[in-house]
């Protein structure tokens, strides 16, 4: 079995070698790659589309169609995480802190149910106490990565950036307080469901905006439809169309990697995890 | 202006979306936003057909950008034909999942009818574009949709299942993308047109020969053409019942629908039939492939894994088909896409029926059947005979025009293994009557065996009535060929 593996594999190298050797030149400009749609695009695009980044001008007006699927796909391996791993069963043992002293108690019948007071809280067996410097650094770092996060999104039509890189910054802001706290510290302050909710509604922002240009007498996500809708300078309506797209894309991707993160390193238990 | 060609795409996409948070606000309207969905999506593609047929190819611009620069929707008559048969099969069996998917997948119906209606959105957006790098997208979208299903599955060994398809499946999309690329390379284009048009002057490059070979690799592997089908037996028959009811009629098919669209829109017959000397070889890989596919599926003891192996076999005549390089060979290929999805989809359609009275569908468990279910047994049988290819039911005609193209093609092999594999599925169906009809009811099945011998316990009544109708469209299909092949597949080949 191996050794036709290896043969197989010879076979596909040999195939792309023979395939490279009609390509053009290393950094050819008369390949065709540079100048057939190219120069299209790096012509014309500030001129229709207002938008200084030629990137994002592809990538969200020229070939918006595809990037509105790439969010869809995030979205979906958020969902799938979720469908596959998230364990709604209820553990057998449960573990108590005592916040003060740190002693902790062990219940093994999970059928009674223990009432506890504040100075009780509800953990797990793998925990481990999280370090004060780390915590008081990360606590420190969060806000700042946040407001960055948001900069990368909203400068997406002027400057590298966009939805899904500011996404994964925010949505590693999120775990990196899962991190330094811990998973119930995150889940306190975001909750499962606001974090579901909203990695669908980013997708929708995305597929709203472009078929809300339908009904305006346009295509789909043909964004100079929205003119009458939006206050403001017409010529400017696609980059507010891409900056809305943008955003949308920037919560679908926060939600779905906090999804993604959370349910794996619990696996799906929601307790404190990593 | 006309929306149709986006709305039915669009339409089940939006569901989709509105389902994923119904889930967390009430998991009980996801149903209904998910059939709304589907319903918008089969009606705007039935809308689109009738245009089409009237007044030609549609082309609908994404975002307003003209062709070669944005992404543009081409729908001509073959697109437009299996349009309608995904979405058409995707409501009906959305109608027809509600009680299975209580059963099986309670706790997360929400979710499941999110991912399902993401699935069939990306199947619709396979077919629907004219662009070469929008085509992998979807095709990752169905991909990922797929696999989080099956894993959803069996218990035990749905997550083994899925782990493979995976690891399969993504070689195969990856294949197809590095295709893509070295077609990028040398033409510059990803529009599907805009490409052809390129290609039709450098057709001797071997950039585009790798190309067009790795694209064609990356496909099989997508619709488990022999070699490459070890994923699909296991994928299929451990998915939740509801999911596998859509996903082996469809998926496969919208395969075999992009290789042949690769082959007429992209690469075109003069470069695949007259530059390359590789359709031999195809033609012998598919007669390979329907041998293969038609004996392993008689070696099961399991009825949804040997419907699984008749998949593979019907591969085979697709390809074979498509690659006869003649017009009749052509015609029985694509109105098999449509004839063996609608076989494919009775048949599982019944399985379904089966398993939610019976939970395991191995052989031996079906003994008494036609006593017990006798509605879901003759839908078996109208569906078995047109797999086999008696003459009313639609699975005959397509046959007919592949065995006419293997005649005129010369592939003397490939008609021989299309009939020795209708002669295998003959034997494979009627040994499957035979448990159902003539051994006896197990003593110990049923609670009820003291009242009297055959208890009926018929499977729902939403459930019967689809899988009802869809086995009298066999019959219909059947009869109605001529005017398929008059009004869509003829016209299209021009």
């Amino acid at each position: 079995m191996k050794f036709i593996g290896f043969v197989i594999v010879c076979l596909t190298g040999a195939l792309l070698l023979y395939g490279t050797g009609e390509f053009p030149d290393w950094g050819d400009p008369a390949s065709p790659a540079s100048i057939h749609l190219s120069n299209h695009y790096i012509e014309k695009a500030l001129e229709e589309t207002q938008v200084p980044n030629l990137v994002t001008a592809v990538l969200a007006d020229y070939r918006g169609f595809d990037t509105m699927f790439e969010t869809a796909v995030v979205f979906c391996a958020g969902l799938a995480c979720f469908l596959l791993l998230r364990d709604f069963s209820r553990k057998k043992e449960r573990f108590y802190r005592h916040t003060a002293t740190g002693v902790i108690l062990h219940v093994k019948d999970s059928k009674k149910v223990l009432k506890t007071g504040k100075e009780f809280e509800h953990m797990d067996k793998d925990w481990v106490p999280s370090d004060l410097i780390i915590k008081t650094i990360c606590r420190i770092l969060i806000p700042f990565i946040q407001i960055y996060a948001l900069y990368v999104v909203a400068h997406g039509d002027f400057s590298p950036g966009g939805g899904f890189q500011g996404g994964v910054i925010f949505g590693s802001s999120l775990i990196l307080l899962a991190i330094s706290y811990d998973l119930k510290t995150l889940l306190s302050r975001v909750k499962e469901k606001v974090l579901g909710i909203f990695a669908a509604l980013g997708v929708l922002i995305y597929v709203g905006i472009g078929a809300i240009c339908m009904p305006m007498g346009g295509n789909f996500l043909d964004y100079v439809k929205l003119v009458p809708l939006v206050p403001g300078d017409p010529h400017h309506i696609r980059a507010l169309g891409m900056l809305g797209v943008e955003i949308g894309v920037g919560i679908a991707v926060t939600a779905a990697m906090a999804v993604i993160y959370i349910n794996i390193v619990s696996e799906g238990r929601h307790d404190e995890g990593l | 202006m006309n929306n149709y060609p986006a709305l039915i795409v669009i339409a089940p996409l939006l569901a989709a979306l509105f389902a994923g948070l119904a889930v967390w606000i009430k998991e009980r309207l996801s149903y209904p936003i998910a059939l709304i969905g589907l319903a918008v999506s089969a009606f705007s593609a039935f809308k689109v057909l009738m245009q089409v047929i009237d007044s030609g190819t549609i082309q609908y611009r994404m975002a307003g950008w003209a062709p070669p620069m944005g992404i543009e929707y081409r729908i001509d008559l073959l697109n437009a034909m299996v349009l309608l048969l995904v979405s058409g099969i995707a409501f009906l069996n959305l109608l027809a999942s509600c009680k299975s998917v209580d059963q099986e997948v309670n706790d997360r119906a929400g979710s499941f009818y999110t991912i399902y209606l993401l699935f069939v959105t990306g199947l619709l957006g396979v077919t629907a574009t004219g662009d070469l790098f929008n085509l992998y997208v979807l095709i990752e979208i169905t991909s990922l949709t797929s696999y989080a299903m099956v894993a959803l599955g069996d218990r035990d060994r749905g997550p083994l299942a899925s782990l493979n398809y995976v690891f399969i499946g993504v070689i195969g999309a990856s294949f197809y993308l590095l295709g893509v690329g070295y077609l990028y390379l040398k033409t510059g284009s990803l529009n599907m047109v805009d490409v052809a048009n390129i290609l039709s002057g450098i057709h001797g490059s071997s950039t585009v020969l790798v190309a067009f070979i790795l694209c064609m690799i990356g496909i099989w592997i997508k619709m488990a053409l022999f070699p490459m089908h070890v994923w699909l037996p296991n994928a299929y028959s451990y998915s939740p019942i509801a999911f596998a009811r859509v996903v082996a009629p469809l998926m496969t098919k919208v395969m075999v629908y992009v290789m042949i669209r690769l082959m007429i829109t992209v690469f075109g017959f003069d470069y695949i039939f007259e530059s390359l000397s590789l359709a031999d070889a195809v033609v012998w890989l598919a007669t390979i492939a329907i041998l293969a596919g038609a004996v392993m599926a008689l070696s099961q003891k399991n009825l949804k894994k040997m419907l699984t192996y008749i998949i593979v076999c019907e591969i085979g005549y697709m390809v074979g088909g498509a690659w006869m390089g003649n017009q009749l060979g052509m015609t029985g290929a694509i109105l098999h896409i449509l004839n063996d999805a609608l076989m494919t989809f009775a048949l599982f359609l019944v399985v379904g029926n089966m398993v939610y009275k019976l939970k395991t569908v191995d052989l031996v468990d079906l003994k008494g059947l036609f006593g017990k279910m006798p509605w879901t047994m003759a839908g078996f049988v109208l569906a078995a005979l047109s797999i086999i290819g008696v003459p009313p039911t639609c699975g005959f005609f397509s046959k007919w025009y592949l065995i006419l193209g293997a005649f005129e093609a010369g592939a003397y092999h490939f008609a021989a293994a299309l009939i020795i594999s209708s002669l295998i599925c003959a034997v494979l169906f009627f040994k499957v009557f035979e448990i159902c009809f003539f051994e006896p009811m197990p003593e110990e099945h049923g609670h009820m065996d003291s009242h009297s011998h055959a208890v009926i316990e018929e499977a729902p009544v939403s459930m019967l009535i689809v899988s009802g109708l869809v086995s009298l469209s066999l019959i219909v299909a059947g009869l109605y060929s001529g005017t398929i092949v008059n009004t869509i597949i003829l016209p299209f080949l021009k």
